[in-house]
């Protein structure tokens, strides 16, 4: 029965028909990183593979540039 | 032919050196026949983690048109450079002029700022609490102490001093309540 009430996931990159994932866009990327650094698997999020994939390579660039952390535990 | 994304970043105490770094990297480029579509220097940024024990880092982002021969050279001068703490170079499928998300981000942030520390001095109590806030939380309190006691003071005094900058506002606010509790 609880499955009739969770909110239906979906993928926000296919619904708004994205082009490419952008390592620049920090307000988005930070929203598909747990509190810990950690990427959010696409079977929480929703997010089709073709665009997880993107994701992840996205979020791996943008740790490289220190515009993101790998983990909540630096320093 | 090729477009690329190229990022670097340089050591905060060499920040002054970026300008003619930016300018050396482009005359390379247009020498060997190649273009610069897209040129950002986001500045000095707070690092996600420290790399080498630092802590801020002085970004760059170009996209750029160029052959094989002179990225080479590109990269080779990011590597012996002592100032460069990281680089990176992405392969792009077409030119990027656009701005960049992080440069959009900033200018947004700085405008805020700019509204945020204006409004000061107007009449609209709210506004101003929520000023007070961000300048010092001891200010806030002090005024907020002074403000409780004797309302109608406060009021006159604000309608004085509205003209004259918010330092002397605060300074107001600081000496009433230590003579009260005196």
């Amino acid at each position: 029965m609880a499955r009739f009430n969770r909110r239906r996931k979906f993928c926000r990159f296919s619904a708004e028909g994205a082009d490419v994932i952008d390592y620049k866009d920090l307000e988005m990327l930070k929203q598909y990183i747990s509190e810990t650094g950690k990427i959010t698997p696409s079977r929480i999020t929703g997010t089709k593979a073709k665009y997880q994939r993107q994701l992840s390579n996205a979020i791996k660039r943008a740790r490289y540039l220190a515009l993101l952390p790998y983990t909540d535990s630096h320093e | 032919m090729r477009h690329y994304e190229i990022v670097f970043m340089v050591h905060p105490d060499q920040s002054d050196q970026v300008s003619g770094m930016i300018e050396r990297y482009s005359a390379t480029i247009t020498e060997g026949g190649g273009k610069v579509h897209r040129l950002e220097d986001w500045g000095r940024r707070h690092l996600a983690y420290p790399i080498n024990k630092i802590h801020k880092a002085h970004y760059v982002l170009m996209n750029v048109e160029c052959g094989q021969d002179i990225l080479q050279e590109l990269k080779t001068t990011f590597r012996y450079n002592d100032a460069v703490l990281r680089s990176v170079v992405f392969g792009c499928k077409e030119a990027v002029t656009e701005e960049s998300y992080i440069a959009k981000a900033d200018k947004s942030e700085r405008s805020e700022r700019r509204e945020r520390s204006a409004p000061y001095t107007e009449k609209s109590a709210p506004v101003e609490t929520q000023d007070k806030d961000i300048n010092s939380d001891a200010a806030d309190s002090s005024a907020v102490i002074s403000a409780e006691p004797e309302e109608n003071k406060f009021q006159e005094n604000d309608e004085k001093i509205k003209p004259i900058p918010d330092e002397s506002a605060v300074e107001v606010a600081d000496i009433s309540p230590e003579e009260e509790s005196k």
